[in-house]
């Protein structure tokens, strides 16, 4: 089974961290103004919860989903009354992707949000504009860089993603073999060549990561403050 | 004086504080009022709860017909709908935007107010004239000095189209010289400008120069209002005039005079306070356009520390001081060494520090004639 295209696997995995981090990322960064921004009962359970995934083993959370989908699970096709139908497909790594980067981007934009002065809000606020206008116009593009970085975290907690993945969607070889278990299977058949070119395509995504999230948060970027 | 339109602005506010509760009951209407008082004692408390940024205030705010508060009928209405313009003490510009955008996010807030703002909306241009921000304009927020800052934050205000215009101590961030040389820019803008404001502030001379009203807060409860000047010098709202010299710059009370300048070709310039009452003074800075030129007459404010003047109840012969001017006692507190004395009908009364024993000693007393004796060099001039 070696010999498998490099670049199949690049670009399953690409896929499958983008869409985990564009969904990811409109409920990370609204849970991450809440915790931020308002106080409501049981908020230090809520922030427990998002944060269990970044403590727990990854094969427990994938464990978990796997549960919570299976045909007599609550997510399952008994409960639902159809199928999800996401085990052992490329979306169920992007589910499992998705459980492990939440609360890594969840928990930087709170800390984004929370590096926004809120009196910069009330101001804006005396000025004129309503509460949405507010967040929209100042207090997101304040928090903006903040924000990038908790996005590229997640994105390459989710090009990582080993345990959850492989846990709930398998290792699946053109359909859910994405980078980290690509390199497991192919070190485990002694396939070192395909091994040594897919840790340098991780080496290369990796470096470009934090070159990224370092000119986001560093002074030389054009805008924003946190 | 000013154009402010009349408006009627009723507080009856409480809100608990960490110390003691405010507890505010005055009704305002002056084009330009100061909130005085010491530290810590609500002043910005009720400045936020008039500008709608305090949860937990209960009570009544009406401006003119519009409520903005009433917890009878559990209706408060919100900062973007009360049409304020806020200038806190550090300014709070925007830092991720530069002076431009600055200044014209608050224009974009009045168009995203609608028709909840009505007050007079004044022009981007107009703005950046009034404030002299021209060269301001490129810069980024993070460059600017706390003056510039403060500048910045009122134009911003002022082209949201505000009602009333809330200013928290607008030069408090300033050095000393740099505040005095501002006070011309806000009289001038207290004249020009057609929005009545409510400021904070402690310096007894910023209060004297810019405002109508006066309103001495302290631990939270109104404890004076009414003409500076007559408040400022009644030393029963204050623990002593001790803490009113206290807040004062240099431990001195300062009586500020409006005057026209009348002659500042010589070493000594001369500064008509009112009908033939002139003080010699120390040349005040020219205009540019103006040295070597005619004096042209202009408006000078000018400051006088209650210690720098000397009484004497017979004018005297041979002295270096180049005032000697008689005036009337119109008050004496002996204990405190404070004696309040009328230059002539008209002019407001100046506040003389004396030593405690020298009232007995001079044998004066409520309407003595005396004579002030004041140098030119303890006349502060502070430009129009």
């Amino acid at each position: 089974m070696s010999g498998e295209p490099v670049l199949d696997v690049l670009l399953l995995t690409l896929r499958v961290a983008f869409s985990a981090t564009l969904l990811t990322a409109v409920p990370a960064i609204a849970l991450g103004y809440a915790l931020a921004r308002w106080r409501f009962p049981g908020k230090r359970l809520v922030a427990s919860l998002v944060t269990l995934p970044l403590v727990l083993p990854p094969t427990a959370v994938g464990f978990l989903l796997l549960r919570l989908l299976a045909v007599d699970g609550p997510l399952g096709r008994h409960t639902l009354g159809f199928d999800l139908d996401l085990l052992l497909t490329w979306k169920a790594a992007v589910v499992a992707a998705m459980a492990m980067s939440l609360p890594l981007v969840t928990r930087t934009a709170r800390v984004a949000f929370e590096g926004v002065d809120p009196r910069l809000e009330a101001m804006a606020r005396t000025l004129g504009y309503g509460p949405w206008q507010t967040l929209f116009r100042f207090t997101l593009p304040l928090a903006a860089r903040g924000l990038s970085a908790a996005l590229i975290l997640g994105f390459t907690r989710a090009i990582g993603e080993f345990g959850a993945t492989v846990t709930l969607a398998g290792n699946i070889p053109g359909q859910t073999r994405t980078l980290a278990s690509a390199i497991f299977s192919a070190q485990q058949v002694g396939d070192l060549a395909t091994a040594d070119r897919l840790m340098v395509v991780a080496l290369l995504l990796g470096l470009v990561a934090i070159w990224v999230t370092e000119w986001l948060t560093s002074a030389k970027a054009p805008r924003g403050t946190t | 004086m000013t154009a402010a339109p009349s408006y009627r602005l009723e507080i009856d506010v409480e809100l608990p504080l960490e110390h003691f509760e405010l507890a505010v009951q005055v009704c305002l209407d002056q084009p330009s009022t100061a909130i005085f008082g010491p530290s810590g004692s609500g002043k910005t408390s009720l400045l936020e709860c008039l500008a709608g940024l305090r949860r937990g205030v209960r009570g009544a705010l009406r401006f003119n017909e519009q409520v903005w508060l009433s917890t009878a009928q559990g209706r408060r209405l919100s900062a973007e709908a009360r049409g304020v313009g806020w200038v806190p003490q550090e300014g709070l510009l925007f830092p991720h935007l530069d002076v431009r955008r600055n200044l014209l996010s608050g224009a974009a807030g009045r168009r995203a107010g609608g028709r909840r703002r009505q007050g007079p909306a004044m022009a981007f241009d107009d703005i950046v004239e009034l404030l002299e921000l021209a060269p301001l304009l490129e810069r980024r927020v993070a460059t600017l000095s706390g003056g510039e800052r403060q500048r910045v934050a009122l134009g911003r205000a002022l082209g949201s189209a505000p009602r009333l215009l809330l200013l928290d101590e607008p030069l408090s961030s300033l050095d000393l010289p740099l505040r005095r040389r501002l006070l011309p820019l806000l009289r001038r803008l207290r004249s020009e400008l057609t929005v009545p404001m409510i400021l904070i502030s402690h310096d007894p001379v910023e209060v004297q120069a810019l405002c109508d009203d006066l309103v001495v807060l302290r631990r939270g409860r109104v404890v004076a209002q009414g003409e500076p000047r007559q408040v400022l010098v009644e030393p029963q709202h204050f623990a002593s005039t001790r803490e009113l010299s206290a807040m004062a710059e240099g431990g001195s009370y300062e009586n500020v005079l409006a005057g026209t300048v009348i002659d500042d070709q010589g070493h000594i310039a001369a500064v008509e306070l009112a009908d033939g009452i002139v003080l010699r003074t120390e040349p005040p800075p020219r205009p540019a356009s103006a040295v070597g030129g005619a004096t042209q007459p202009r408006q000078v404010l000018l400051g006088l520390r209650a210690s720098d003047i000397l009484i004497a109840t017979e004018r005297p012969h041979g002295i270096s001081a180049r005032n000697v001017l008689p005036a009337r006692i119109v008050a004496l507190r002996a204990a405190e060494g404070v004696v309040t004395v009328q230059l002539a009908a008209g002019l407001p009364p100046l506040v003389v520090q004396v030593a405690a024993e020298t009232s007995a000693e001079l044998g004066i007393d409520v309407g003595s004639r005396v004579y002030l004796l004041i140098k030119a060099t303890a006349c502060r001039l502070y430009g129009s």
